[in-house]
């Protein structure tokens, strides 16, 4: 299989490399219009037949690589350190993406893919033939990875054809053992590889000089669909993060998450400015500017987390391919620059912003905000790698500076999702913006007073507490927005409902159905709500930690938990202890929790899985931490976590509204009936 | 699979992949260029968006009387000055 593997690279890395040589001559060729042996339409359709077929090789070698984890190949050196024998088939099948060389052969297969979907037969396009080959520019550089630093059918050393191989495999890491893991890493890739799609169609318009927002309508879903893959590769992260890592939290700001929250910052701007320029022809420069910089990122992202620049708990696979990273990226920056400027006075908007009230204002801030946080976290991210270099002494940023300054970036941004779909397009009067602005803000002014009733207290002992402060006005804030969000949803309905003498119900059908980006878009702001709220819970964690022997009790807000005893189990993988806890509350016994400790055989890694009791109000959340040397009784540790399930739940209500922002506008009005049934569309 | 098997199947997809890549493709055809007068179409298309868009926001009570005015207005003006160019460019 080794064999193969190697060689299904090298084919892919020939053809892609065909791909983006003849492509490029054929584009050339046709815009100088020179007279050549072959016909430039015949060029340019090898050239993308060659980028199918470098996909189909890549294929094979992923397949190879599959094959040879489930036939337990040994022999193999990637397979050797990342599986083992009794690895369950599901870890087994994610094991292709534990390792850096296998995860750069998923990123170079999900980019073959993407570009299979742009390849189908369409006749020659230039614009779409360009994108294909910046494509295939970018699948030549993870193939070229792919086929001399990290390939991953390297056999381990001192191996001859035939001879002895080890019994067993050193085993997955026993933190990517969880069935979050198998889905995180391929999500995150989906987001990050799904970006390079906008990516080449916005430099593809430079090049080919396609004037315009075509680029920006070919691209509009994928861009959606990669910041939604993104979206949930982030949360998958969190929560693998919380139920696993066994803190209690599920964002420490380390590099490798920061990693994945920089381009889903200017993804997000890119959503929201893209529409700026289809509706308004403003913000050109930008949104090119936006999915460069998105692109990038993700490359540095890839880089962070793959290529050993900076030292992270999440960083499974470190290695110096990071100065192979860091020359693609200058080179794409050069390229990006090299079509840009040439171009630079046709990206000019043909419209300027006309008052500052107003909803392009609105997107304005909320994109400059939205770059204010990503230059702030890139900036924490990199200063102890720059002042390494620089002074030769590192300066640790810990999470109490990345909270100090994102936190009211963040605040901010939440108040932008809330006004922002209040403020009409184009300069209106502030009386309207009055009057639109009323509900939200006197909810936001009544929830103040709400939270401290109910205990929340900026200055509890006689000092300002700036932790629940945030709180109080994250709370207040996410209130105002839900509100802002619902009116309009309610506006639009009754306004349809009025007008076609039909039920509320269906109205509501019909508002989304006419302008479904809009009201997707509007009900991932009611997600983020949410989140806020989950978030902002975190200002009120408990935690109590105590050695326990049976019938032992500690009690947690309204919780007491006795210790009912402790077992052991053992599988071919692992050994694991348990504490049996019963959980009461008021007297009454409500369920057991069952704390683990596990010791995985191949790796001898030992490894917490945390017993989690949610409810809407609180997660009950409670951690073996195992034996304690000196005394030999085992350890407790049972916090009180509030609202982290809204976390989870905004987090579907983002997803569910991205879906909904997928889904086509419907143009037609249904006639069949006996009213006229308008929608948003109709109203003309 | 042993290193042998594995050099044949590998030269096979080769093999295979390259007859794909330079099969003779009876049927070359090329899309005609974006135009000025495509980009119009496409701008009108917006603004009759935007006009729509206006007047829902209105009757959804987000404008008062004297902005929806002055703004259907402007969008009006703007949208006759496009059509007007749109036949120009058609006649020629």
């Amino acid at each position: 299989m080794a064999v193969f593997g190697s060689f299904a690279l090298l084919i892919a890395l020939a053809l892609a490399a065909y791909n983006l040589v003849a492509g490029g001559l054929a584009l050339r060729l046709i815009a100088t219009k020179q007279p050549t042996a072959v016909a430039p339409e015949r060029l340019a359709e090898t050239a993308r037949r060659a980028g199918i077929a470098s996909f189909v090789a890549v294929t094979a070698a992923a397949v190879a690589l599959l094959w040879a984890i489930f036939a337990n190949d040994f022999s193999i050196a990637y397979i050797l350190e990342h599986s083992n024998r009794s690895l369950p088939a599901a870890y087994k099948f994610s094991a292709l993406w534990a390792g850096q060389e296998g995860s750069l052969l998923l990123w170079a297969w999900l980019l073959g893919a993407f570009g299979l979907i742009l390849r189908r037969p369409r006749g020659l396009d230039k614009l779409y033939a360009c994108a294909s080959d910046i494509l295939a520019g970018i699948e030549v550089f993870f193939l070229l990875l792919l086929c001399f630093p990290a390939t991953p059918f390297a056999l381990i050393p001192g191996y001859v054809a035939g001879g002895p191989i080890p019994a067993d495999g050193n085993g997955l890491n026993p933190l990517l053992q969880y069935p979050e893991m198998v889905l995180h890493p391929s999500l995150l890739y989906l987001g990050y590889v799904g970006f390079s799609v906008p990516f080449a169609f916005a430099l593809a318009s430079l090049i080919v000089r396609d004037s315009g927002e075509r680029w920006l309508r070919i691209t509009r879903r994928w861009t959606m669909a990669s910041w939604l893959f993104l979206t949930l590769g982030i949360f998958l992260g969190m929560h693998w993060a919380y139920a696993v890592l066994g803190w209690g939290g599920y964002w420490s700001w380390d590099p490798v998450e920061n990693a994945s929250l920089m381009p889903w910052l200017t993804g997000t701007a890119l959503l929201h400015s893209t529409i700026m320029q289809e509706r308004k022809s403003m913000m050109k420069s930008w949104n090119i500017w936006l999915i460069f910089s998105t692109f990038l990122l993700t490359l540095l992202g890839t880089m962070l987390t793959r290529g050993g620049l900076v030292s992270s708990v999440h960083a499974f696979a470190a290695s110096s391919i990071g100065y192979w990273f860091l020359a693609f990226i200058v080179i794409v920056l050069a390229v990006c620059l090299f079509a840009y400027l040439p171009q630079r006075k046709a990206m000019k908007s043909v419209r300027q912003v006309d008052s500052l009230l107003s909803r392009e204002s609105s997107f304005l801030f909320g994109c400059m905000v939205l770059l204010a946080a990503c230059f702030v976290i890139l900036w924490g991210t990199l200063s102890p790698t720059l002042s390494g270099l620089i002074s030769g002494s590192k300066v640790t940023i810990g999470a109490p500076w990345y909270n100090s300054v994102a936190v009211p970036i963040g605040l901010f941004l939440l108040f932008l999702a809330g006004v922002g779909p209040l403020l009409p397009w184009r300069a209106t009067l502030l009386k309207s913006i009055r009057h639109n602005l009323a509900l939200p803000a006197a909810v936001f002014c009544f929830t103040m007073p709400v939270c401290g009733a109910m205990g929340l207290r900026v200055w509890p002992n006689g000092t300002f507490d700036r932790g629940n402060f945030y709180a109080l006005l994250a709370f207040a804030l996410a209130a105002g927005v839900l509100t802002a969000i619902c009116s309009e949803f309610l506006r639009g309905i009754l306004v349809i409902a009025k007008e076609s003498g039909r039920n509320l119900v269906w109205a509501k059908y019909r508002l989304i159905r006419g302008n479904p980006r809009r009201y997707g878009g509007y009900t991932v702001h009611l997600g983020v709500a949410l989140v806020v709220v989950g978030l902002a819970g975190a200002a009120f964690n408990r935690s109590v930690e105590s050695e326990m022997e049976i019938n032992d009790r500690i009690s947690i807000g309204p919780y007491t938990l006795e210790c009912a005893g402790f077992t052991q189990d053992s599988n071919a993988n692992y050994d694991s202890e348990y504490t049996l806890l019963n959980v009461s509350k008021n007297g009454k016994e409500l369920f057991q929790m069952t704390p683990e400790k596990r010791l995985y055989h191949a790796s001898e890694q030992p490894q917490t899985m945390v017993a989690i009791h949610s409810t809407p109000a609180w997660d009950l959340y409670v951690v073996f931490e195992g034996m304690n040397p000196d005394t030999g009784q085992p350890v407790i540790k049972a916090m009180l976590n509030p609202l982290v399930s809204w976390i989870w739940a905004g987090v579907l209500v983002m997803l569910l509204g991205t879906l909904v922002s997928l889904v086509p506008k419907q143009r037609t009005v249904d006639s069949g009936q006996q009213t006229v049934q308008k929608t948003p569309e109709d109203f003309e | 699979m042993t290193e042998p098997l594995g050099l044949i199947a590998g030269f096979l997809l080769f093999f295979a992949l390259f007859v794909y890549t330079f099969w003779p493709q009876r049927h070359l055809a090329s899309q005609r260029e974006q135009t000025r007068l495509d980009d119009l179409l496409e701008r009108k298309e917006q603004l009759s968006e935007d006009l729509r868009d206006l007047s829902f926001e209105f009757h959804a009570g987000k404008y008062s009387e004297e902005d929806y005015q002055t703004q259907r207005a402007q969008l009006e003006s703007e949208t006759a000055r496009l059509l007007v160019e749109v036949e120009h460019l058609q006649q020629a």
